[in-house]
């Protein structure tokens, strides 16, 4: 991913998205599969309102105080045995992580799903410094295998079908081709299992840290996540500052919605709850933990008009739903987080500079704000974007010039009058020139405007 | 909700999860339930440390202790949970937890009283000072990262059977 642009080729990605049509038909069955088990996964929850409710009152007293919950957990992480680490920015946790790696000797490094780590770039540089890193979630280990990053932050790979994936790890691991899901779920198996018991550490995320009790807790399917945090002699956790939760019981809520939001799932296999290192007794766990907390502009995000968005928990249900996303998948964003909370998140992050083109990115339709399950307001968010794209002069000049004239022709009741007697004279000549691109998206204005007809 | 009905909706709950479920009344339908569910001469990680495991360990003829060599583990696990039908596998008294994630096949041992109604109760019950590792396991690993199609045991066991006793 290229982080030197000017600005984000939105438009230009979105055109080349819509012409790829083994993209366009994953993202159709995709969006399809889905949409049914997300209604499932929640119909037989009694409240549901109130559940949410319940997630989304913990996530705004998170925030109210989340300087507070920061030190919170790194005190209680701190005594459970862990090394709490701080990172400003993004260079920032790639040099404490690179640096806990090289001074313990390690090169071979197995990696858990972590979004956070793709929004620093982790790999790139680990590798830069002689490591060996591989990613073990299965969607991550074919997109690495592939050079890519990922189109959707549950789903890794889904913008890849099954052909894809058989042809791929026929390529590289030199295995007989089949397409066959459960068959390349097998060889991925037997391949990263070497790797689980040769590696000399893990790096994983976390989807929740907890102040109270300094735990972090790992939401996940395969099983990598209990892998890196288990196996390896040494375990290196990445997350943002944002992800914590006050205390083990505010957890339920978030492992009742996550999950079901997420995957249509009532609670994933795993849910692995980490506090601190392996102690003296214990046959589980790492035998050094590190834990980086990563800033990287939310203090910034936190003291703005934008602040909820760290309310998120990454559960992807925005994007599953949002026409956009589900027309051009998630490459087209250009940065790491896609769809309604991507294109928020990446605009507070990136610069507005960077990512003015993302913040059209949307219909406004609202289907996000339908499924937050903690009830982020998302439509709110973006259109609050787009007034500062406005304000800090990043939209289209010509779009403004225009915005501006109307807005003075419509200040004017007499200006607006003679606007419309103009424009229903004038419009088979626009209509000429400005040809069927004209003629076919805008309505012709009537010849008697309503003001005049109705008394 | 009497132990009757916990029993019952957390062995529903497993098999929607596609876990293997049993349910046996006293040591000698347990040890025939083991002899259904694995194969016996297979390396076997059993830990042999509460009395459940000690009496069920004898049963198997290749016993190892490296539970990464093992092609299934059997061990007692911590508690359970009825409203998702999930095992709750401790790091607590030296267990080790990883062991019922490495091996295919792994087959949980869950005592009647030691199932929780709710996440929340389990929660409020370890929340002062949490082990190291708590894990709470429902159905074998799966994924369903090529083309959203579920496939079962990625990293963790293929397999799961749990008997309730």
């Amino acid at each position: 991913m290229s982080h030197e642009q000017t600005s984000l080729a939105f438009r230009e990605n979105t055109v080349r998205a819509l012409k790829d049509s083994p993209l366009r038909a994953a993202m159709k069955h995709a969006a399809d599969t889905f949409g049914t088990k997300r209604a499932d996964a929640f119909a037989p929850v009694a409240d549901l309102e109130a559940l949410r409710d319940r997630a989304s009152a913990i996530r705004d007293d998170v925030l109210a105080n989340l300087p507070m919950y920061v030190d919170r957990f790194a005190a209680s992480a701190t005594r459970a045995g862990a090394t709490v680490h701080r990172a400003k920015d993004a260079s920032g946790a790639r040099e404490i992580i690179a640096k806990v790696l090289s001074d313990r000797g390690a090169k071979r490094i197995v990696k858990g799903k972590s979004m956070v780590s793709e929004e620093v770039d982790l790999n790139s540089h680990l590798e830069a410094a002689g490591m060996e890193v591989v990613e073990t979630d299965l969607g991550e280990y074919i997109i690495q295998m592939e050079g890519e990053t990922p189109s959707h932050i549950i789903v890794p790979a889904i913008h890849k079908n099954r052909r894809q994936v058989g042809r791929l790890f026929a390529d590289r691991l030199g295995v007989p081709y089949t397409e066959d899901p459960q068959e390349l779920t097998k060889i991925a198996r037997r391949a990263l299992r070497e790797k689980f018991l040769s590696a000399d550490a893990g790096v994983s995320g976390a989807n929740f840290a907890v102040a109270d009790t300094g735990s972090l807790v790992l939401v996940t399917n395969e099983g990598n996540g209990r892998m890196v945090t288990t196996v390896p002699p040494l375990h290196v956790a990445i997350l943002s500052v944002e992800k914590m939760l006050p205390s083990l019981a505010d957890l339920p809520a978030f492992l009742r919605l996550l999950p079901r939001s997420a995957t249509g799932q009532t609670i994933t296999s795993y849910v692995s709850v980490v506090t601190g290192p392996r102690k003296a007794g214990d046959a589980t766990g790492a035998k050094e933990l590190h834990i980086v907390l990563l800033d990287n502009g939310r203090t910034e995000i936190l003291a703005g008009e934008s602040r909820d968005i760290l309310k998120c928990i990454r559960c992807g249900a925005c994007m599953n739903v949002c026409p956009v996303y589900r027309t051009i998948g998630g490459h087209a964003y250009g940065w790491t987080y896609p769809g309604p909370m991507g294109l928020i998140l990446t605009t507070l992050l990136t610069g507005m500079k960077k990512s003015h083109p993302l913040v059209d990115a949307s219909t406004l339709c609202g289907a996000c704000v339908e499924v937050c399950p903690v009830r982020v307001p998302l439509a709110d968010l973006i259109l609050g974007l787009r007034e500062r794209k406005v304000r800090e002069r990043f939209s289209d000049p010509m779009e403004r010039r225009g915005m501006e004239a109307f807005g003075k022709v419509a200040g004017s009741p007499a200006l607006f009058a003679l606007g419309q007697r103009l424009a229903g004279a004038f419009w088979p000549v626009v209509r000429a020139l400005g040809g069927k691109d004209v003629a076919g998206r805008m309505p012709a204005p009537a010849k008697t405007p309503l003001r005049r007809r109705v008394p | 909700m009497s132990g009757a009905d916990r029993a019952r909706l957390f062995l529903e709950n497993a098999a929607t999860a596609a876990a293997g479920t049993h349910s046996v009344s006293d040591t000698g339908d347990l040890l025939a339930a083991l002899r259904r569910i694995v194969a016996i001469d297979s390396p076997v990680y059993c830990p042999g440390v509460t009395p459940i495991e000690r009496t069920v360990q004898t049963l198997f003829t290749n016993r190892v202790s490296d539970y990464a060599a093992a092609t299934v583990t059997v061990e007692e696990v911590f508690g359970a949970i009825a409203e998702t039908g999930t095992l709750v596998c401790s790091s607590e008294g030296g267990r080790a937890v990883q062991a019922g994630l490495l091996p295919a096949h792994h087959v949980a041992i869950v005592r009647r009283d030691r199932i929780f109604d709710t996440l929340d109760d389990l929660f409020a019950a370890v929340c002062g000072v949490p082990p190291t590792n708590l894990t709470l396991v429902t159905g074998p690993s799966r994924t369903a990262d090529i083309e959203l199609t579920l496939a079962i045991g990625v990293h963790g066991p293929e397999k799961l059977d749990i008997i309730l006793v």
